[in-house]
């Protein structure tokens, strides 16, 4: 029998560590607590067989993680527009997160936050939530420092504007 | 941002359910898969061994060129020399034969007067060439006067003198000496000791034959008074030309030019070696060089790929 034991103390560590920030990351881009854990799985199988690959010069172990969740949120999503077209094309039917799935947001914040785009979301879990420097931040997106600025300012300025007329309505 | 949507962001940030705590937990104790073959991998492992084959092909080139081809002569006096020393000394009942001997500088004392030695009994046409360095053009003159002066008391005679300095301190000399064939071995002695022996030749061709040729020919021609005559006087031309030895002495203030010396082994390997890696870089270059277009077609689809992935992806989240 094969002796099971652990890939290396660093990455055991690193999942103990960072997993609700990978959790919360996937489930403000996909909205979704069910994918958003399955996706989250997902990123550690991905890091487990790319782990020799980390150097924690190029980045921290975080800013490492929050990119491999981002490429596999995206084939998500990639893959959900495929699915929700077809099924549109067949038989006009979606299915939008149920109140019990969004995250345990206030209504009016969690409402606000629905209708934000992703990258939106994205921007603000990575620099809000995740605390992620616009550095560290702009390497998961792939964009420069001040590309990642510019989108967080925007995404809370429409966060605000629609917190502004939830609270109103 | 206002301070209270963000500290409602944060405050209600949802943590990681339990069963997805032991999921991970599951995952990350699983043996890792072994390392793939990558790219990257496979390039830090060619690009050396190609760089250290191409070194090695280069030495192995370079070192068996230096093994089959020995190194030749470092100049023409050694392989005189070494032919001289080769035939050893010259026989001259031999219908013809020559020695070259050309000399390093510097080793006029240690000189032999030269293996000189004529047949008695035979006549033999004998011509010898000896060059001399001397110090400068005083010593030329003196020495040209030495030789006139050798010549006559062995017995002998000059045929001719040239002798011309055309810059201050450079001169040369040519003395053309007959000397008794009896006597030629003591004239070349003589001669050695009047400078630095430079070059040596010396040819001796045997004309005993044709002397006995024509005495059978006078015989037969009984009778025949003219062509006896004709044939006797050139008899009698054979046998004073073969009764003188003709000496060309030259003498010269300076020395010839250092011979080239030749390359070691080790310097041809080197060379060879240095060419054949030459070769591999020009090899190298024309190959970059053909390969060059279609790598930047390479290099352009890969960026505009990511480029339209990057816009893909952004538009895909704008819409999610």
């Amino acid at each position: 029998m094969r002796c099971m034991r652990p890939v290396t103390t660093s990455l055991a560590a690193a999942a103990e560590r960072h997993l609700d920030d990978v959790y919360r990351y996937v489930l403000y881009l996909t909205r979704d607590p069910h994918a958003a854990e399955d996706l989250t799985a997902e990123t550690f199988e991905r890091a487990v067989r790319l782990w020799h690959r980390f150097d924690a010069s190029r980045g921290s172990e975080r800013t490492w993680l929050c990119q491999i969740a981002r490429t596999v949120a995206l084939d998500h999503l990639r893959a959900e527009e495929r699915r929700r077209r077809r099924e549109t094309r067949y038989a006009a039917v979606t299915d939008p997160p149920t109140e019990s799935d969004r995250p345990a947001l206030s209504p009016w914040l969690a409402d606000a936050l629905a209708s934000l785009s992703a990258g939106d979301r994205e921007v603000i879990a990575l620099r809000v939530i995740l605390d992620l420097d616009p550095s560290e931040a702009g390497r998961v997106l792939g964009i420069t420092q001040s590309a990642c600025t510019t989108r967080l300012s925007r995404a809370l300025q429409r966060l605000e504007e629609k917190v502004g007329s939830q609270r109103v309505a | 941002m206002s301070p209270d949507v963000a500290t409602a962001l944060r405050v209600h940030t949802p943590a990681a359910p339990d069963s997805l705590r032991e999921r991970v937990a599951a995952i990350t104790i699983t043996p890792p898969a072994p390392p793939r073959f990558t790219l990257g991998r496979a390039l830090r492992i060619a690009v050396p061994a190609v760089a250290g084959l191409s070194l090695a092909a280069a030495l192995a080139v370079g070192l068996s060129s230096g093994i089959k081809n020995p190194t030749p002569p470092t100049s023409s006096a050694g392989a005189g020399r070494e032919r001289a020393v080769e035939r050893g000394p010259l026989d001259a009942n031999t219908p013809s034969a020559a020695t070259a001997d050309a000399l390093p500088r510097g080793s006029a004392e240690k000189a032999p007067a030269g293996p000189l030695s004529t047949a008695r009994g035979r006549a033999q046409d004998v011509n010898s060439t000896l060059t001399l360095l001397v110090d400068g053009t005083d010593d030329l003159s003196d020495t040209t006067q030495r030789a006139l002066r050798i010549a006559r008391r062995l017995g002998g005679y000059v045929v001719g003198v040239q002798y011309a300095t055309p810059k201050p301190g450079e001169g040369t000399a040519a003395v053309r000496l007959r000397i008794p064939v009896s006597r030629v071995q003591a004239a070349v002695v003589q001669l050695n000791g009047l400078g630095q022996i430079l070059a040596q030749q010396t040819q001796i061709t045997d004309a005993q034959e044709r002397l006995d040729d024509l005495t059978r020919r006078i015989r037969q021609a009984r009778g025949d008074r003219t062509r006896i005559a004709a044939l006797r006087r050139e008899r009698t031309a054979i046998t004073r030309r073969a009764a003188f030895a003709t000496l060309d002495l030259n003498l010269t203030t300076h020395a010839p030019r250092e011979p080239n010396v030749a390359p070691g082994r080790l310097d041809r390997a080197v060379h060879d070696a240095g060419d054949v890696l030459a070769v591999e870089l020009a090899i190298a270059a024309y190959a970059l060089i053909v390969a060059s277009p279609l790598l930047l077609l390479f290099l352009a689809a890969f960026f505009g790929n990511r480029a339209y992935r990057r816009l893909a992806d952004q538009r895909l989240l704008e819409r999610a």
